[in-house]
């Protein structure tokens, strides 16, 4: 399960670029997460340009 | 519920350009951008080269030019550069926030309807075939608007794209991620200004954007794939750490302010397979029209937007917009643009293996003039040249030469 810093985020859209699975998108001016589509691949951990968005494996509640 | 001839979704130089062409030709066109402000927020390097837009005939007004580029300038990781310079402007550093905006005005001027903060939420079909979008403003219920064309023009994001079976999905290989800032002051000649080196940015470079009243954009593109950055225990690249060491070690930048923060990632792989089906086409960086090497796209969304308004005008005089109708766009892309986006590729994919020594020897090889031969995608020349000096770089580098067409 990923979270979103959202006040960090700079709204670039790369994490959802890189999506497989459709599990984030821009709506409006944010990005939204849907959590049920997650397969916790991280690749859009990896390429978040302002390193806003991190993966728990093992938790899943709410954002750090 | 409300009926167009098309729908484009992103109001960006590939949207903005065809629609306006689209709606000059007699199309009802509408264009939805999901941004509240068109232009902002503002992902990229903001350079545009010259030739196209006056292949337009488009006069851009003053406010949308920070600044002429009358050369570049290119530095290698031991710091010696090469340099050229022509005395007639070859292209623009934009505002962006200024540019985007024009060219949609360009567009409402001649007839096409642009609504912003307005979101494509999903696609209409109808008896299995493609009928339009449904649409919400502002994050509001949805709506339906219905055309016999729909055109995704949404950059990066393409999600509407994926719905309609297009697989824009980006491999992290192909992706470069990046970090940059607008910085003041900086004193500049006018130059664009690439510092290349694997301890700089790997598999990539920082670039020197100047601007107007001694600013510049400073950034940074790294390969999506490489990993400088600790994100709570996943490894993943971190530009902005590697932006930040080569401003601390810049003389003139060291001290400099920064007015703005700004990234994103760019497409630097190849182009999507396919750009058109029945009642549907896909222009601009949502199809991956992207050059692989400075990952620009704002020069060839627009001439994808020429191209791709001559298709939808085609078929609205057809009255038949299936995919055989559409397809001399995709063809004439990829005999044209796709051509030179190829070869772009090629060497982007060459660049990869060389160490930063090689690099160091090419550069101190090689002149200006055979820089602009390698732009221009004529690698024969300058590849002898090199490997000459150090045939180990022939394995290297043969993949240039040999495919070349």
């Amino acid at each position: 399960m990923i979270t979103i810093k959202h006040e960090g985020c700079i709204f670039c859209v790369g994490c959802s670029s890189v999506c497989p699975k459709n599990a984030i998108e821009a709506d409006g001016t944010r990005m939204k997460f849907y959590p049920e589509r997650c397969i916790d691949c991280g690749l859009c951990v990896k390429v978040c340009p302002a390193g806003v968005i991190c993966l728990k494996k093992d938790k899943k509640e709410g954002e750090q | 519920m409300s009926k167009y001839d098309m729908i484009i979704i992103g109001a960006g130089p590939a949207g903005s350009t065809m629609a306006r062409i689209a709606a000059q030709g007699g199309m009802e066109v509408l264009v939805v951008d999901k941004r509240k402000e068109l232009g902002i927020p503002v992902r990229c390097g903001e350079g545009l080269g010259a030739r196209e837009v006056i292949a337009q005939d488009l006069d851009i007004p003053k406010q949308c030019i920070s600044t002429d580029i009358f050369g570049a300038k290119v530095v290698a990781p031991n710091g010696k550069s090469i340099e050229w310079k022509d005395d007639t402007t070859t292209g623009w550093v934009l505002e962006r926030k200024f540019f985007d905006k024009w060219l949609a005005e360009k567009a409402v001027e001649k007839g096409a309807k642009i609504h912003s903060y307005t979101r494509a939420t999903d696609l209409i079909m109808e008896n299995g075939k493609i009928a339009g979008v449904n649409l919400s403003h502002g994050g509001k219920e949805p709506y339906q608007a219905y055309a016999p064309l729909i055109v995704s023009a949404e950059g990066m994001e393409s999600m509407i794209a994926r719905k309609a079976g297009f697989n824009t999905v980006h491999q992290l290989y192909d992706v470069d991620t990046c970090y940059q800032y607008e910085m003041k002051e900086y004193d500049h000649e006018n130059l664009i200004e690439l510092y290349f080196g694997n301890d700089i940015a790997p598999r990539g470079y920082v670039w020197i954007f100047p601007k107007g009243d001694k600013r510049a954009n400073v950034g940074i593109g790294i390969g999506g794939l490489l990993t400088n950055g600790d994100k709570n225990g996943i490894p993943g690249a971190d530009p902005k750490i590697l932006l930040d060491k080569f401003i601390k070690n810049n003389e003139q930048l060291k001290d400099a302010s920064t007015l703005m923060d700004f990234g994103g990632v760019i497409s630097v792989g190849a182009p999507i397979d396919e750009f058109v089906r029945d009642n549907f086409l896909v222009v601009g960086t949502a199809a991956k029209q992207v050059d692989p090497i400075h990952g620009g796209g704002i020069a060839l969304a627009m001439e994808a937007g020429v191209m791709a308004a001559g298709v939808a005008l085609d078929a609205h005089a057809k009255k038949d917009y299936s995919k055989e109708v559409l397809m001399p766009y995709q063809v004439k892309w990829k005999e044209t643009s796709g051509k030179k986006v190829a070869k772009r590729l090629l060497l982007r994919k060459v660049m990869e293996k060389v160490t930063d020594d090689d690099l160091n020897h090419i550069f101190n090889t090689i002149t200006d003039k055979d820089l602009n031969e390698v732009m221009e995608g004529n690698f024969a020349g300058p590849v002898a040249k090199v490997v000459g000096g150090r045939p180990q770089l022939l394995a290297a580098l043969s993949g240039l030469v040999a495919g070349k067409k």
